[in-house]
């Protein structure tokens, strides 16, 4: 029962993620925004990172009956996530310290996060935190220059997520307890959160120009 | 603070501009450069890319070179007002 919970959970994370992925790849196909592009990779990432949890959980459901989700799945599927995080942060970074650099801007530098299992998986989670709760504050400031509310569904979005890493990280602690489940629950309510914004979108009056070219950096 | 202008938000105020000022004979560099507030020098490599790019058309005019937004322009300048929004929901700027 605990681990279809999670199988459904982790699948509407999958869900959520690659919804607003492909809204941002549409956006960065119409309009050649490099800002568009780090969206893309991110929530991609995000969801595919959700997605290999899911699956985790239903190939030993279905196949190992092992009771556990495999170490190494788990640790990538959040290493998968961290990267989307990392684009995240990334983006702001660009915004508040880099705005006139044409490198960064365009290019984009490749997350170094490609390393052994082990308990490395802890770390990850406490990147992940961080980037987290650094996306969580930039976007909190953005909302505080432009009281938009949107912003604040976001910036509320990526600090759920944030504090989904951080009680999903002491369920290490305590690994029989339910906290696992409920950072996934903490998790998707980040992502929900994060989707209100792209509900908004008049996605049918944008069509789709594969003609128009990128001159952007 | 003022806030650095991208390349894009360049292109998405012309492009505004040029829409604003819709008509046959198509807007006069000198008011697009008031608009946009930018250089001579940068405004006519920024317009030569979007006239090769077919998001605007150059108007023959006896006085002055004037622009004129295309239907793929159009297109454009919507798709960059929905997707600004959308980014500035991340706080991020497009």
């Amino acid at each position: 029962m605990e681990f279809l919970f999670e199988i459904v959970l982790n699948l509407i994370g999958f869900s959520v993620g690659v919804i607003i992925g492909v809204i941002s790849y549409i956006g960065f196909k119409n309009t050649g925004s490099p800002t568009l592009f780090r969206l893309t990779i991110a929530f991609f990432a995000i969801g595919i990172g959700f997605g290999v949890l899911a699956l985790g959980y239903i190939i030993d459901d279905a196949i190992t009956h092992t009771g556990d989700i495999n170490r190494g799945i788990t640790t990538i599927g959040i290493a998968i996530q961290t990267i989307g995080y990392w684009f995240i942060a990334f983006s702001h970074t660009i915004k508040t310290f880099f705005p006139k650099s044409k490198y960064l801007r365009s290019v984009g530098v490749l997350p170094l996060f490609l390393v052994s299992f082990a308990s490395v998986e802890h770390v990850i989670r406490a990147v992940s935190f961080i980037l987290l709760v650094y996306g969580s504050i930039e976007t909190m400031l953005s909302y505080l220059q432009g009281r938009k509310k949107s912003t604040l569904f976001v910036a509320v979005g990526l600090g759920l997520l944030g504090l989904g890493e951080f009680v999903s990280w002491y369920s290490f602690v305590f690994p029989e307890s339910i906290l696992y489940a409920i950072s996934i629950v903490i998790k998707i309510g980040g992502l929900t959160s994060l989707g209100i914004p792209i509900s908004r979108i008049p996605l049918q009056k944008v069509k789709f120009d594969p003609e128009l070219k990128d001159d952007s950096t | 603070m003022p806030s650095h202008r991208t390349q894009m938000k360049i292109v998405g105020e012309i492009l505004s501009t040029t829409m604003d000022t819709d008509s046959q004979d198509g807007t006069n560099i000198t008011h697009l450069i008031r608009m946009a507030n930018i250089s001579h020098g940068r405004i006519s490599t920024i317009l030569g890319n979007l006239v090769s790019q077919g998001l605007l058309e150059q108007v023959d005019s006896k006085r002055s070179c004037k622009y004129k937004i295309s239907s793929s322009g159009k297109e454009f300048l919507l798709a960059y007002k929905t997707f600004r929004e959308f980014s500035e929901d991340f706080g991020l700027t497009i």
